[in-house]
């Protein structure tokens, strides 16, 4: 016997497998090539190490699973059937050590009656702390490829399509579904698994020439239709939408095109499942040796590839098919011994061949991992081959994974093919060609060793597992998949559920579909992580936004901080100056003489209209009516609750012209409210609410000589605090608006962000002269902290009132805003609320977002929102959340942070640290 | 290969232009003064100086020379520049159609988004407005802050289109 062979030239494509050089022509599969090179053994089973080899030449080979690639494109447990070689695949071997011949693992299989079934449940009992003690061990001693540690250095692309119609499979029915719908007019899209069109037809020319399949392409082509091949429908969602798995490389393989695979979102009018059937084997003893293939597999490598899996032959079928391997195996020169034919005769006598009747395999044997002998019991006595190859035929199982993962009502059982059909669907789709009818098979008798006869191989579940879970009580077809692990991982149980479900079944004194059925849950063969969540490029769909002058302060060397969807400079540090000490260093320059910073992130809306007042009246809890043309104000804003969750301010630009400003964090949120005033709160108001975020680039500088720093730019006298003009810096319209969040005498400069540039340069160039710098979100913080301004997403979290903020002797006393109605809950001013307090360091420094507590082991009475070190003075100061907090100034607490191990003694006070007075505003 | 030229063009003035009471006398007093009507939703209209593109109900993007519309408008509706916040790219080539596919959700290769016709989708997570400029060339307005980010994706998208 001379195992695997392959005739004619050579191969011409490098390819290693467990380090060893080896030649593959194009289009193998590493399963062809690896047979051409006379290599049956090819993995270790999962639990009991059993050598295995290649069973299947498609996606449901549940055996021959490997490591390709190196580093962070290592992709494990890779089908050998549903890779092609390229050249410099590295493939390896998984689940064995030292090496996959001599498996030291492979002593588990010797005491696999103590490893039945479920045997974890009934070995590792005690605390949770032993079973990780155990899974240690398991984990070494059983499982499947390692994941890679390096980063993938891919691409991966998501697409999204539109088609009337999407045809799964371009195998015959596919390619004529997919042709007809082309020349019905219709937008087609026609996917196949595998690298070539109808590869059934590769492997039984006889049933149709090949070329007709490129000639039906070429055509589908022709009118419009797409086909892509290594495209796999992985998952059928509702209202017709399918995802595709589109390999652009191989697994391993550096991706020529720079994407490795692609997410195809298909929504299809219609959906065609031509998804083919897949071959059962059959249960006999140690029918998981190598050298035990199914029928179609076999007859797949000879004819397509070339390759012959075996010299000397048995032929184990229920069914007519196999008799095609057979007459292909003939003809490749290989030797038929013997059929073993399950039903009784006359079938098979006309074959030509030797044909058992009535038998079926009994058990192998094998020397060096290869199948060396087949017995049957013929006639009573049991008769032994020498032989390399048994080609088994169990039958047909239509591919109805995504049928019933499109919602399909119901399964249909044909008692001739022993198999589900697709039912009723649910959904616009139809399955058509072998997914919805396959031939008849004929009985399959039970085998006289259970134990050993495998029905999932890749699990290592036996029907003698099935026996022994219903034995100790599993009756549903759900427990029993996961009390045997039957129907997992990359197999899914597409060669193992029908086995299981028919002998349940028997065992249950039911038939087949009485016994039940396990959910069909996408995908249906294994995609990556890569394709799922790998992207195009680093920040592809998780934008950090830019700012306007981003290539301004990129020159200027900023530290950058991502802040909400924005990147935004934290500091502009000096020489070796920390953030902190850059930090400190421009607030300081604030404080003392001038300082500029970015503010375009800020929200921004122009309201517009006659009913523009109405409208900010309605979303602002402030007053805004009263504000004259060319004043602004400080307002805030209120959810229906009556708790805040914004604030900004309120310009009036002209008689019915408005400008709103919010929180950059919640400019979102704030358009949406807005839009929601507008468009169902009051769509009667004439008015225009324009998001204007964008549109402007704001600069604001602040500092005691602002002022000039200003007058110097505009020209003019600068308006005074919350007053706004319009004027021109730098030949560029801009809009001034005195407003300060630094508690000192400020200015923002807004102006149409692409014009902005020259604005920023003169406002820089000014500052500069004035003895100023640039300030970054740090120094702002800081700044915002010591003068007791709020941030929304620190002190206002929307969880307090206006009262809770010290704010509400600002509301509108008119009401009419909203909250108006929620704020008279008695709850709302009810003690026991968080108030805004100011905390000042008694010793140490004051961890942010620590609990507030009044001794060690105390509950909570609230936490600190926001800290920072004073900016011209020594101390750590802060602003919490404190619970009835105003009555409590003077109060020392701890503020203590458990899980950073910090503390500092503080004590409460008003939250405002710098000039309450407000005098530096004025001038 | 593909082809496809990406580009960010200059700057321009853009407008929205809003309409909150008496829809049908506006109409009529735009269609009076430029000879056209306004633009239905997912239609642009294009004049020599100015393009209209209907962006919500009752609101139209306006890209050139605004001067006359607030007129047009007068106390029904408004006129609010937002040309700063928004990056208006060019896709020109046979490929654009497919390229717009790639992290979007908007059937751009459908025959009926046809020379004229607007559209406002989601790319890569990012709000983009779509005008078909002619069957080779489409514009996309891109939020300011998202363009750099967005342009790069449609770069590196483009060289691999299936």
């Amino acid at each position: 016997m001379n195992g695997p062979q392959r005739g004619g030239v050579a191969g011409t494509i490098r390819f290693s497998f467990d380090g060893k050089p080896l030649l593959a022509r194009p289009g193998d599969t590493l399963a062809a090539a690896l047979l051409a090179n006379r290599i049956g053994l090819v993995a270790r089973s999962f639990k009991y190490h059993r050598p295995r080899g290649i069973m299947a030449a498609g996606v449901e080979e549940p055996n021959a699973l490997v490591t390709v690639g190196t580093s962070g494109r290592s992709e494990p447990n890779t089908r050998a059937t549903d890779v092609f070689v390229y050249d410099g695949m590295v493939a390896r071997s998984q689940n064995r050590w030292p090496n996959l011949s001599f498996d030291v693992g492979s002593v588990l299989g010797l005491a696999a009656k103590a490893l039945p079934a479920g045997f974890y449940y009934k070995t590792f009992f005690g605390s949770a702390k032993r079973w990780m003690f155990y899974e240690w061990f398991i984990r070494r001693a059983a499982g499947l490829g390692d994941a890679p540690t390096a980063a993938d250095p891919d691409r991966f692309s998501q697409r999204a399509v539109f088609y009337d119609v999407l045809v799964v499979g371009a195998g015959p029915a596919g390619l004529a579904a997919a042709l007809a719908a082309a020349e019905a007019g219709e937008r087609v899209i026609l996917v196949e698994q595998d690298s070539v069109l109808a590869p059934s037809l590769v492997r039984d020319p006889q049933d149709l020439d090949p070329a007709w399949a490129e000639a039906t392409a070429a055509r589908i082509g022709e009118l419009g239709g797409r086909i892509l091949l290594r495209t796999t429908a992985a998952g059928y969602w509702d209202d017709n939408l399918i995802t595709l798995s589109q390999r652009l490389a191989e697994p391993g393989e550096p991706p020529a095109g720079g994407i490795a695979q692609r997410l195809w979102h298909v929504r299809a009018k219609r959906v065609v499942l031509a998804t083919g059937a897949l071959e059962r084997p059959l249960a006999f003893a140690h029918n998981d040796r190598p050298g035990v293939m199914l029928s179609q597999a076999v007859r797949t490598y000879v004819r397509r590839f070339g390759v012959v899996p075996g010299q000397r032959v048995i032929i184990a079928t229920n069914n007519d098919d196999a008799y095609l391997t057979a007459a292909a195996l003939r003809d490749a020169g290989a030797e038929v011994v013997a059929v073993l034919e399950t039903r009784p005769a006359p079938a098979g006598a006309s074959s030509g061949f030797t044909v058992h009747n009535d038998t079926m395999p009994l058990t192998t044997n094998g020397a060096r991992h290869h199948l060396r002998e087949v017995s049957a019991r013929v006639d009573g006595k049991i008769v032994r081959w020498q032989a390399d190859l048994l080609a088994m035929s169990g039958g047909f199982t239509p591919v109805v994974h995504l049928h019933m993962q499109a919602g399909g009502a119901a399964l249909d059982w044909d008692d001739a093919s022993q198999s589900f059909l697709p039912g009723a669907a649910r959904q616009n789709v139809v399955s058509v060609g072998a997914a919805a009818s396959v031939a008849p098979v004929g009985p399959t008798p039970p085998p006289e060793n259970p134990a050993k006869a495998f029905i999932d191989f890749q699990n290592d579940v036996s029907l003698g597992d099935v026996d022994l879970a219903w034995a100790e009580g599993y009756r549903s077809v759900e427990h029993l998949k996961r009390y045997t692990t039957l129907g997992m991982a990359t197999d899914q149980g597409k060669t193992s559920n029908m086995a299981a479900l028919g002998r349940l079944a028997e065992k249950q004194g039911v038939a087949i579909p009485e016994a039940g059925l396990t959910t069909f849950r996408p995908p249906y063969t294994p995609v990556t992580m890569g394709l799922l969540a790998g992207r195009i490029e680093r920040d592809a769909g998780a934008h950090l936004r830019r700012l306007a002058l981003f290539d301004v302060h990129q020159a200027r060397q900023p530290i950058w901080q991502p802040l909400g969807y924005w990147q935004r400079p934290r500091a502009y540090p000096q020489g070796a100056e920390t953030l902190a000490e850059a930090a400190l260093r421009e607030g300081r320059s604030v404080r003392t003489a001038v300082g500029m910073t970015d503010v375009s992130t800020l929200a921004k809306f122009e309201v517009s209209g006659p009913d523009a007042v109405q409208q900010l009246e309605l979303v602002c809890a402030t007053t805004v009516g009263k504000l004259a043309v060319g004043r602004g104000r400080y307002t805030f804003m209120l959810r229906e609750d009556g708790l805040v969750f914004d604030d900004g301010t309120v310009w009036r630009l002209a008689e019915d012209r408005y400008l709103l400003t919010s929180s950059t964090g919640g400019a979102d949120r704030m358009a949406v409210h807005l839009s929601y005033v507008r468009q169902f709160l009051c769509p009667q108001f004439r008015v225009s609410v324009v998001n204007v975020q964008e549109h402007y680039a704001g600069i604001a500088v602040a500092g005691p000589t602002a002022k000039a720093v200003l007058a110097g730019l505009i020209g003019e006298e600068v308006p005074r605090h919350m007053s706004a003009v319009r004027a021109s810096i730098a030949g560029i319209p801009v809009l001034v608006l005195a407003a300060s969040y630094s508690g000192e005498r400020a200015f923002e400069v807004y102006a149409e962000a692409s014009l902005a540039e020259p604005v920023w340069n003169a406002c820089e160039a000014e500052v500069t002269a004035q003895g100023g710098c640039l300030y970054g979100m740090e120094a702002m913080e800081f700044l915002r902290i010591e003068k007791g301004h709020l941030v929304v997403g620190g002190e206002i979290d929307g969880r307090l009132t206006p009262h809770d903020l010290a704010l509400d002797k600002m509301l509108n006393k008119a009401g009419g805003y909203i909250g108006a109605a929620g704020l008279t809950r008695p709850a709302l001013t009810a003690p026991g609320r968080r108030q805004l307090v100011g905390l000042e360091a008694i010793a140490g420094t004051i961890p942010e977002g620590a609990m507030l507590v009044t001794a060690p082991g105390q509950p909570a009475d609230g936490h600190v929102t926001a800290a920072a070190l004073r900016v011209l003075e020594s101390g750590s100061i802060a602003l919490g959340q404190l619970v009835d907090g105003f009555a409590r100034h003077g109060e020392e607490l701890i503020a203590t942070s458990p899980t950073r191990n910090q503390s500092a003694a503080v004590r409460v006070v008003a939250p405002h640290f710098y000039d309450t007075a407000g005098e530096r505003y004025r001038d | 290969m593909t082809d496809i030229t990406i580009t960010a063009l200059p700057a321009a003035p853009l407008h929205v232009f809003e309409i909150w009471s008496n829809p049908a006398a506006v109409a009529n007093r735009f269609e009076t003064a430029l000879g056209r009507s306004l633009p239905v939703l997912g239609r642009a209209l294009q004049l020599p100086a100015m393009r209209l593109i209907r962006y919500e109900p009752a609101v139209w993007l306006v890209e050139g020379e605004a001067t006359g519309l607030a007129e047009i408008l007068g106390s029904d509706g408004s006129l609010t520049a937002i040309g700063g916040g928004l990056v208006r790219v060019r896709l020109r080539g046979a490929d654009w159609r497919s390229l717009l596919m790639e992290g979007g959700v908007f059937d751009a290769e459908s025959k009926t988004f046809a020379p004229g016709c607007s559209a406002a989708t989601v790319i890569d997570h990012i709000n983009v407005r779509l005008f078909v400029e002619s069957e080779d060339v489409c514009l996309a307005y891109v939020p300011l802050s998202y363009a750099h980010d967005m342009i790069h994706f449609w770069t590196v998208a483009a060289k691999a289109l299936p």
